[in-house]
C-alpha cells in the first residue's frame, strides 16, 4: 500500500467514525461508537504495516520514544493532580445528595442540555485530559523533531 | 536532569567526504543503507548520533573500518595543579 493511500484510508476511517459517534449520541447509545472505535484504531495500525513506501528508521524511532517518554513524564504529574483533586472533593462530602445514584430511566430532552451528572463530567474531564496529552505529545515530537535534525536543510 | 549523548554531541564524521568520493547524494546512501535522506542529513549535521549498527552499516559501505568515519571527540579535561 502507497502513503497516500494509507492516509486516504485513515481519512476514510475518522469520517467513519465521526458518523458513527453522531448516530451514537442521536441513538443513546455509547456502544456503537467504543466498539466502532476500537475496530478502527485497529484497522489503521494493520494497514501501516502494509505500507510499503513509509520508511521508520532508528532517528524517527528514537524521536517517538522520547516524545512518548517525556509525555507520559508530564502526564501523570497533571492526571495525578487532577486525581486527587477529585479525591479531595469526594472525601469533603459528607453524604451523598439526594437523590444519588441519578435515574437510569432516560430524561426528557428539554433537561439533557442542562443536567450533567457526574458521570458525564468525569467523561468531559477524561477528554480534555487526552486532549491534553495529544497535545503534549506533538508538542514534545516536534521539540525532538527539531533536535535531531528533522527540520534541517541542506545544500542538494 | 543529566546531559545525554545527543546534547554533548562529542562524535564527528566524514559521511559528506566519503559520499563526495563515491559521488552519492545523502539519498542515495539513505536508499542503500536503509534510513531516510533527513537521518543523513542530521548525522552528517551532527544532530543526532547514531546506533552502532548504523554506523557499522555506513562503514561497510564504503569498505572503510568504523574509526575512518567516525571519531569521538574527547571533552577538554581540567588538570587539577598543586
Amino acid at each position: 500500500m502507497k502513503k497516500n493511500t494509507f492516509y486516504l484510508l485513515v481519512g476514510c476511517i475518522a469520517v467513519v467514525l465521526l458518523g458513527l459517534f453522531w448516530y451514537s449520541v442521536e441513538g443513546d447509545n455509547p456502544l456503537v461508537i467504543e466498539i466502532a472505535f476500537v475496530i478502527g484504531v485497529i484497522a489503521i495500525y494493520l494497514a501501516r504495516r502494509v505500507v510499503t513506501d513509509l520508511i521508520e528508521d532508528e532517528r524517527s524511532a528514537r524521536i517517538t520514544e522520547k516524545a512518548a517518554m517525556r509525555t507520559m513524564q508530564v502526564f501523570w504529574v497533571i492526571f495525578c493532580a487532577f486525581s486527587i483533586g477529585a479525591v479531595i472533593r469526594l472525601l469533603d462530602t459528607p453524604v451523598f445528595p439526594a437523590g444519588f445514584p441519578p435515574p437510569f430511566h432516560p430524561l426528557p430532552s428539554t433537561d439533557r442540555a442542562i443536567v450533567f451528572s457526574p458521570l458525564r463530567n468525569f467523561g468531559y474531564i477524561q477528554l480534555g485530559l487526552l486532549c491534553l496529552m495529544i497535545f503534549l505529545y506533538v508538542g514534545f515530537r516536534m521539540y525532538y523533531a527539531r533536535k535531531f535534525g528533522d527540520f534541517e536543510t541542506d545544500e542538494e | 536532569m543529566p546531559e545525554n549523548s545527543e546534547t554533548l554531541r562529542p562524535m564527528k564524521n566524514k559521511i559528506k567526504v566519503y559520499r563526495a568520493m563515491h559521488d552519492m547524494t545523502q539519498e542515495d546512501l539513505a536508499v542503500k543503507i536503509g534510513v531516510t535522506r533527513q537521518t543523513i542529513l542530521a548525522i552528517e549535521k551532527g544532530k543526532y548520533v547514531p546506533s552502532l549498527d548504523l554506523a557499522f552499516r555506513i562503514a561497510r559501505h564504503f569498505n572503510v573500518a568504523i574509526e575512518d568515519i567516525f571519531s569521538y571527540e574527547e571533552e577538554p579535561r581540567t588538570v587539577m595543579v598543586d
